[in-house]
């Protein structure tokens, strides 16, 4: 008998943070969240979420109801469970190894692969669909376009979303700290060249307040 | 008076002077950047159906086993629609699918695998060249382990030659087994079909073919294949696979929409790679560098496939030559087309023993590649390449830096070529509508190379529109019959379709204006400024010249037409690395391309894929190899995590240069951008140091071991 699961053979990071997920989960949700959940105690006296949960997440200014399993990532969550879905974030690697998936959580980075959704109740989360404001493309954008910063654009988001947290936060940064913010992003057509050209072309239109 | 004049061309579409275009070789931004930058462009993996269910594979975890599948437990769990087995009996390759699971959540999806029982007997395996060739190998391929042997060339003259030369260098390189590694991993999402036809959401590179291969599965007449965006393919995305295959089956029979994408791991392990090789070169030449005779053995690893090989000599001229070359077989997946399939492979050996016997004879490594390039095209590239890599300030051109000191620098190159070209596949069609909007379809599908873009280009080049004046849809059956994307073919093969369709648009155009005007068709012009009638000098904009036309508007076709497109290809390219002499880090600092490419149609998405195909030679030589555990079998590092790809900390300055002396029709440059790279990255880091790394990939201990060899360690020193 073999189970490449439990073999160990494929046993990623998640896989490890989704069955430990259940319990960290409760710490996060406020009382009137936890009130909706099927959470119960389990012999061991700790309390467990299991089964669908509603909660609202903050996405992109707006309040959306979504119904999740405690070990739903958001990744998951915004691509496979939100209606209508927010599927600009890629599953690519399903391990916290390329960036595709990479949104914003309270304005910081981060791996939505790698996050539980009901861990991010009460968080801003800002995903590739929120980066514009309406129309008006972020000037990081608008660089992407004019440098010809994507090919297949799969990977596009997850760079977007890492490299305009780096430069909302430091509008100052240099080519080396936009090429460290993105370093957990995997482009396969090879446009980097292209991204860095119009990171630092967008740095200068954020750092002049042209906005 | 406009180049578009109808009365300067002949009855047949022509690119014109390039000097007059407006759109074409110039820099313009993709048509679908804003949908690309914004999360709206919807990729086969974003498709979402009411009532869709999502299927996964379980795959043997071992290369080969006979294996038993019990279901019964998985099916029970809440969620899960379905399970059944895929293949029971002999698996023959390390990840073949066994069972497949569907259910309402991806979260059921995973405990239904997870809760599959497989009863696996292991069997013995071959996963590596070694292991294929022993002596009690077990038995692999349907007729052994090995193909039969193909001879090219005359041995026994190339023996004689050997003895008239100055110096012969002989060495063996191996090229590890490579991934395409497309962001999006193949995949389907198959929607419920109807008593006669269906629509199939593919990431294909061969929209137009894969819809037939769904028919059969389906049990239906008609298919809509459907690949508007799609996330990479790099060669590996040409068939239904048993992902198609399964996925339709399931739709059909369980009435849901199916969405069936590979893990990231079974992409890894079943959804293509590029072959290995393990190459043994022998090269001679005379005093003044002049290559005379090469003797080639070549065993391709390409799994249970056959494996790819460019073939000896490669972009050289040797005066005589033998190789033989075979194929052997290992309990892996196949190999599949990758971007100029076998030609990295060959560049490794050929660049690399190339080298070694200019070293050998003491003869500067440009000159040695200048002295015996098949084409007078690399030539030139060369000199340019050279100069602009600092080759001519550099300090040693014809031996190594051997000196004590701890960084140190290296140049190398590298030459390629590609047939490409084009031929009928494509049918295009224009509409002109009476609003002013016009819309071009094919159903080519635009891997990211940007195909979109181009057809929008070309017709608004044509009709005298601002680019966002067209409206161009591919990547879909309807749009029309479209061959697939490979060999760079798609380029010359649609963009001439596309440009007849836009002339003969315009010639029906200006037919139903003449009507109207009361003029000769042959008279009006179109350009910026909208139509002229050069008789009667009367202007109209193009939106009245369009609101002249009738609800119908004015539609064309067109195909692909001779003298439009062109074919062979040349690129040189050359590489500066640095090595530190203490750790065996080696850091490429800066890579150079020079590119020939017929009329390139937009200069920005060209330089976009010569850095691309840098890009990936970059992180071929350096860190790319399927890792499998020989002793188990078992895959090691087919993930992200492990399957290291290069990114944005290993990228060099890269100077992408398109070669205007070239001033033929259009030619897909995808896969000769791709072919050199890595070897002239390995003959950098020769010259840098003296270290000569004849396995790929290029990594640090291979550098110290190296280094070890060539002289006694000595206690490290401060500096």
């Amino acid at each position: 008998m073999a189970d490449p699961e439990r073999s160990g053979v494929d046993l990623s990071r998640r896989v490890f943070l989704k069955s430990a997920g259940g319990l960290a989960a409760g710490g996060a949700l406020g009382e009137s969240a936890l009130a909706a959940t099927n959470s119960g105690l389990f012999g061991d006296g700790v309390e467990r979420l299991t089964g669908e949960v509603e909660i609202e997440l903050t996405l992109n200014g707006a309040a959306r109801k979504v119904k999740v399993e405690p070990r739903t990532t958001l990744l998951s969550a915004l691509r496979d469970r939100l209606e209508p879905p927010l599927s600009g974030a890629k599953l690519v690697c399903d391990m916290g190894s390329c960036g595709a998936c990479t949104v914003h959580v309270d304005g910081k980075p981060a791996y939505a692969c790698l996050l539980l959704a009901v861990d991010c109740v009460g968080k801003k989360l800002k995903t590739i669909e929120g980066l514009a404001q309406g129309d008006v493309l972020h000037p990081l954008q608008t660089a992407f376009c004019e440098h010809d910063a994507l090919m297949c654009g799969f990977c596009t988001p997850g760079f977007l979303m890492s490299i305009s947290a780096c430069l909302d936060t430091k509008p100052t940064a240099t080519l080396d700290e936009i090429k460290e913010s993105c370093a957990g992003n995997v482009c396969r057509c090879g446009t980097y060249p292209h991204i860095f050209e119009a990171a630092v072309a967008a740095q200068r239109v954020l750092a002049g307040g042209k906005r | 008076m406009s180049a578009l004049d109808p009365r300067r061309e002949d009855e047949s579409p022509k690119w014109g002077p390039r000097e007059s275009m407006r759109l074409l070789n110039h820099e313009f931004v993709r048509v679908d950047a804003v949908d690309k930058v914004t999360g709206r462009a919807r990729y086969t993996h974003d498709v979402r159906l009411p009532g869709m269910l999502f299927a996964k594979f379980l795959g043997c975890p071992i290369a080969h086993a006979e294996v038993k599948v019990d279901v019964t437990a998985a099916k029970a769990l809440p969620g899960v629609v379905e399970v059944r087995v895929v293949r029971e009996g002999e698996i023959r390759f390390l990840g073949q699918p066994v069972a497949v699971v569907a259910a309402k959540t991806r979260e059921a999806a995973d405990d239904a695998l997870r809760a599959i029982k497989l009863e696996i007997t292991p069997l013995p395996f071959a996963v590596t060249h070694a292991q294929s060739l022993a002596a009690n190998a077990p038995k692999v391929g349907r007729n052994g382990n090995t193909s039969k042997v193909n001879e090219d060339g005359d041995g026994a003259q190339v023996a004689e030659a050997f003895k008239r030369c100055e110096r012969v260098v002989e060495a063996t390189y191996e090229v590890p087994i490579q991934h395409h590694a497309c962001l999006e991993t193949h995949g389907v999402v198959v929607d419920v079909p109807t008593a006669d036809s269906g629509t199939v959401f593919h990431s294909t590179q061969a929209t137009y073919g894969s819809a037939n291969e769904f028919k059969g599965p389906l049990k239906v007449k008609q298919v809509e294949v459907v690949n508007e965006y799609m996330g990479g393919g790099f060669g590996a995305k040409f068939e239904a696979g048993v992902e198609g295959r399964v996925a339709c089956e399931l739709a059909r029979e369980l009435q849901a929409p199916i969405h069936l994408m590979l893990s990231r791991r079974d992409e890894f392990l079943i959804a293509g790679n590029r072959s290995g090789c393990v190459q043994t070169l022998k090269l001679g030449g005379s005093k003044d560098g002049k290559l005379l005779a090469l003797e080639a053995s070549v065993d391709k690893l390409g799994g249970l496939g056959g494996g790819s090989h460019g073939g000896f000599p490669f972009h050289y001229e040797v005066e005589t030559s033998h190789s033989s070359t075979r194929s052997v077989y290992t309990n892996l997946d196949s190999n599949r087309a990758m971007r100029a399939p076998g030609h990295p492979q060959a560049a490794f050996g050929m660049e690399s023993i190339v080298d070694e016997l200019a070293y050998a004879l003491g003869i500067d490594l440009l000159e040695i590649r200048k002295r015996n390039a098949e084409s007078d095209v690399h030539r030139r590239q060369l000199d340019r390449v050279a100069r602009e890599i600092g080759w001519f300030e550099h300090a040693h051109k014809n031996a190594p830096d051997l000196s004590d000191a701890t960084r140190k620098v290296g140049i190398g190159f590298g030459l390629s070529d590609w047939g490409a070209g084009g031929g009928p596949a494509c049918k295009v069609t224009v509409e002109i509508s009476s609003d002013g909007s016009v819309r071009a379809s094919v159903g080519s599908q635009d891997l990211g190379t940007g195909v979109r873009t181009y057809v929008a280009a070309i017709v608004a080049e044509e009709l005298g529109l601002p680019l966002a004046g067209v409206t161009a849809r591919v990547g879909r059956t309807s749009y029309g019959a479209a061959n697939a994307s490979g060999g760079s073919t798609t380029t010359g093969s649609l963009a001439p379709a596309v440009k007849d369709a836009a002339f003969n648009a315009r010639r029906a155009f200006a037919a139903a204006l003449a009507k109207t005007l009361k003029s000769d068709a042959n008279d009006l012009s179109f350009d910026t400024e909208g139509v002229l009638d050069a008789k009667s000098k009367r202007r109209l904009s193009w939106r009245d010249a369009c609101a002249t036309l009738g609800p119908t508007g004015v539609s064309a076709t067109g195909e692909w037409k001779e003298g439009l497109s062109s074919n062979v290809i040349h690129g040189a390219q050359a590489a500066r690395v640095e090595v530190d002499t203490r750790t065996g880090e080696i850091k490429v600092l800066k890579m150079v391309c020079m590119q020939d490419c017929g009329l390139p149609l937009n200069r920005t998405a060209v330089r976009s894929q010569i850095n691309g195909g840098m890009v990936q030679a970059l992180s071929y030589a350096l860190f790319e190899e399927r890792v499998i555990e020989p002793d188990l079998g078992i895959a090691m590092n087919a993930n992200f995590e492990d399957y290291k790809l290069a990114a944005s900390k290993e990228m060099p300055e890269m100077v992408a240069i398109i070669d205007d002396e070239d001033t033929r029709g259009v030619i897909g440059i995808a896969e000769a951008t791709i072919v050199p790279g890595h070897a002239a990255i390995a003959n950098a880091i020769h010259n840098a140091c003296g270290v000569r790394l004849r396995t790929m990939p290029l990594t640090p201990d291979k550098l110290l071991m190296g280094l070890a060899a060539l002289k006694p360690l000595k206690p490290l020193k401060k500096d």
